[in-house]
């Protein structure tokens, strides 16, 4: 009998305090428990929290980098005003004056151009309550036009109630084989990789599929290269080739047998060859690839959200269906950052009966990103650094606009180019509710008190609404006149069909932890997509010989252009300014690590150093910045585009 | 697999690496600064990525986390002119900071470049063992928070023997999954 007792960590600080504060990390979407041990109202050390069912005392480099930025000397912590975009902002004596001059400010484009020339833009960092307040405050005010990076185009075959994970990542260590798709956990979610190690370490095969070769391809068993914005053709062709070879596929219920056979049908008529050839790889790889999942199922399919923004998202959960790997324990469809539910904060607000509100109401409160607004927009309030998770057009027209109003924590390209500024509390500084990926609803107290005027994303439309007299629809204040998030999210609840049943108070207690969905999540049905008459179409391969690279970005340790940036320690880590590309294209153009180059676009030029590494594949140029194009040049200061371009045509 | 087996007394702790576990997420780095309040700069431990390399089998990556020793006979600790660089009671090599003058000889010395300047005090920032914690029977805060257990933290013969085990399950899953593999 083998001892398999693991050693004994010894948690705890020798740091002095006078209290620990159990909090919640909101750095990404697990929701790790921490100990926060504060002293004088300073956060002295923090660790995770041994008894914490999500990370058991485990934290990553983010989770402990944050307490640098709510110290930063670069904090926004008043709120302020300029007349002259290149000037300094005047700083406001008390939040009021701020928010009724911003009020005055928007009643008048109200009256000029009407409710819909304002948008509102959010980002994760403002947190949930920004995103739910802005859903209210702009049905109130007449505007559809809401964004948040996590709004997923809406698609025939998936609807938005069946777009969460079929199971919870600590049921993945009875997994036969996790697929991750285009989803680097082990960078972006390094605490649930040890979930995959541990599964990896018990048996189970790990396969990744990514367009670069990234920390999760290098600890998997089997590692896959694809070409960008491909990873959903991946499953198709994985469900063609399963449907036509002679394996485990379970048997569906009779009553859909039929369809079922006609749907079927329907992939015998995808053009594998055609498919294979825009992912990057040959038929007989997808081939050996497919056999290995059946062999090894059940099989959880880890999807990256990116996936949610290209064509036949709907393959995956079709794929765990089809191979009935939905219906065992350690199998199913597992999306990243898709555990919260659908939320509508404006369920007692009279139903609108203008057309462009139902269909705002009908999209659960918000336009897609895919789904930009036109031309008329006037005025924009964004939170964090949403301007680059903007819908490009809005991107572009964003500088022009008459009044441009920033609520974050720290300066970004959005602020640089406000008229407003509202210091917006760190996730550390107020009190918050998360629903991380499992669907678990999670409760974090605040840890210590804002910096100056720091204020909440509630609490910023709290106060706006009540200077447009709508204060009657922001009751949620406490006795000191903040914004009381607790009272909030208990009246939401209350009013959200998903969320009806759970109890916050319940859930600001912790423990065990409260998921919003109950334990019917595997018995999940929904219709099996069919195969797309033409699934190539959609990005079809643009050979455009005067921009011959790919271009990619994906997030990196730090959250690159957010907070992040400001934290020093995590800054040094890595180097925001890194634009990555392959030994072989690096040779070509002569091009040595650490050289000045630039990428250049259709429409944009990009600076960087290089980094010359075989994580990106010759065709690729990747960098943890963000950049308007899919289809690059890349060369060194100095070089002349034409000279690269002619240099390039060697090894391409 | 490396073992910093810096201690001679086999009663002492030691840290284990885990090479196969590492990811690179830098959160022992990060712990490391926020234990001893270090400024950008100097990193007492760090993982460092090798690879992606081409190899007969593919590309293959490793992550190497990598911290002082504590050597049996470390060179640092002769070489520092101020006698503020010592090996203690307890195994651990680590550098009086009110001694210490910052002519950064021991980082000359040592033949692993471990000990870094801290800018902010112009003193040696280098890996204490996290003396002050392991006197209070605590782990050092990069084997706590090491997300994928990559470190760990125990007596030489209580981490060899979990590394032992863990090789041993390890085998024993993989003879299971040969002679019954699912259908």
């Amino acid at each position: 009998m083998l001892e398999t007792i693991a050693l004994q960590r010894m948690p705890g600080t020798c740091k002095e305090h006078d209290q620990v504060i159990p909090a919640c990390c909101q750095e990404c979407t697990l929701g790790c428990g921490l100990l926060a041990y504060v002293k004088d109202d300073r956060v002295v050390d923090i660790q995770g929290d041994p008894a914490h069912p999500v990370n058991r005392g485990r934290l990553c480099a983010r989770g402990l980098a944050f307490v640098q930025g709510l110290t930063a000397s670069e904090r926004i912590t008043l709120p302020g005003t300029r007349n002259r975009l290149s000037g300094p902002f005047e700083a406001f004596d008390n939040w009021e004056k701020g928010i009724d001059l911003l009020a005055e400010r928007l009643r008048r484009i109200k009256e000029q151009h009407g409710p819909e020339s304002l948008a509102i833009a959010c980002d994760p960092e403002a947190g949930l309550d920004f995103f739910l307040g802005a859903q209210r405050f702009a049905r109130l005010w007449g505007t559809p036009h809401v964004f948040h990076p996590s709004q997923e185009p809406p698609d025939e075959n998936l609807p938005a109630d069946r777009r969460h994970p079929d199971l919870h990542a600590t049921d993945w260590l009875h997994s036969g084989c996790i697929f991750l798709v285009e989803a680097d956990l082990a960078v972006t979610h390094p605490v649930v990789f040890n979930q995959v190690m541990e599964a990896q370490r018990r048996g189970a095969k790990i396969i990744a599929a990514d367009t670069r070769f990234t920390t999760t391809l290098a600890k998997a068993d089997r590692a896959v290269l694809i070409k960008p914005g491909r990873g959903n053709d991946l499953g198709l062709a994985l469900m063609k080739i399963l449907l036509a070879e002679p394996l485990s596929i379970q048997p569906q219920a009779d009553a859909q047998a039929a369809a079922n056979t006609q749907w079927a049908e329907s992939y015998s008529g995808l053009d594998i060859d055609a498919v294979a050839a825009g992912i990057g790889l040959p038929t007989d790889r997808i081939l050996e690839l497919a056999r290995m999942l059946d062999r090894h199922g059940p099989a959880v399919l880890i999807t990256a959200k990116r996936l949610a923004f290209v064509p036949h998202y709907a393959i995956w959960p079709t794929l765990a269906q089809a191979m009935g790997w939905r219906q065992v324990r350690g199998g199913g469809w597992y999306p990243l950052e898709s555990g919260a539910p659908r939320l509508d904060p404006t369920t007692d607000l009279e139903s609108a009966t203008d057309g462009t509100l139902q269909a705002f109401a009908e999209q659960g409160g918000s336009r897609g990103p895919t789904n930009p607004p036109g031309d008329g927009l006037k005025a924009l309030i964004g939170s964090g650094d949403c301007l680059t998770d903007l819908p490009a057009p809005l991107q572009a027209i964003a500088p022009e606009m008459n009044l441009l109003v920033y609520f974050g924590s720290f300066p970004n390209s959005i602020r640089d180019m406000a008229h407003m500024v509202f210091p917006a509390a760190a996730w550390a500084e107020r009190d918050g509710l998360i629903f991380n990926d499992d669907g678990a609803v999670l409760w974090s107290p605040r840890v210590v008190k804002p910096s100056d005027a720091c204020r909440t994303g509630l609490g910023f439309w709290m106060r706006l609404a009540q200077h447009m007299g709508w204060e009657e629809h922001f009751p949620w204040k406490k006795a000191n006149g903040l914004a009381d998030q607790r009272a909030f999210y208990g009246w939401l609840f209350a009013n959200n069909r998903d969320t009806a049943d759970l109890s916050i108070e319940h859930i600001v207690e912790g423990r065990p932890l409260t998921f919003w969905r109950g334990a019917d999540r595997q018995q999940v049905q929904g219709a099996l997509m069919p195969a797309p008459a033409a699934p190539a179409t959609h990005a079809e391969e643009k050979n455009d010989p005067a921009f011959p690279l790919h271009f990619q970005s994906t997030r990196v340790i730090t959250r690159s252009g957010h907070a992040g940036r400001w934290w020093p320690w995590a800054r040094e880590l890595e180097n925001e300014g890194a634009v990555q590309i392959h030994p072989l294209i690096a040779q070509a153009l002569r091009i040595e690590n650490g050289d000045p180059v630039l990428v250049a676009g259709q429409d944009h030029i990009m600076e960087g150093q290089a980094w010359v590494s075989r994580m990106v594949p010759p065709y690729l140029v990747w960098s943890p910045r963000r950049f308007k194009a899919d289809r690059v040049l890349v060369y060194r200061r100095g070089q002349s585009p034409e000279q690269a371009r002619e240099q390039l045509k060697a090894v391409i | 697999m490396t073992s910093s087996t810096g201690n001679t007394r086999m009663e002492n702790n030691t840290l284990m690496i885990d090479v196969s576990r590492c990811i690179g997420c830098q959160a022992c780095a990060v712990a490391c600064k926020l234990e001893h309040a270090l400024p950008p700069g100097p990193f007492p431990v760090r993982a460092i990525q090798v690879g992606p390399l081409e190899t007969v089998s593919g590309l293959t990556t490793d992550y190497l986390p990598t911290t002082c020793a504590h050597c049996d006979r470390p060179a640092c600790v002769p070489a520092c002119p101020a006698g503020a660089m010592q090996k203690g009671e307890d195994g651990l090599v680590f550098s009086d900071t009110q001694v210490c003058i910052g002519c950064q000889t021991c980082a000359v010395a040592c033949p692993f470049g471990h000990p870094h300047l801290n800018p902010a005090t112009g003193k040696i920032a280098k890996c204490d063992g996290c003396r002050q914690r392991v006197a209070q029977g605590l782990w050092p805060a990069c084997a706590l928070v090491c997300p994928t257990g990559a470190l760990s933290y125990g007596t030489r013969q209580r981490v060899v023997h979990q590394r032992r085990m863990n090789e041993a399950v390890r085998t024993s899953r993989r003879l299971t999954h040969l002679a019954c593999p699912r259908s």
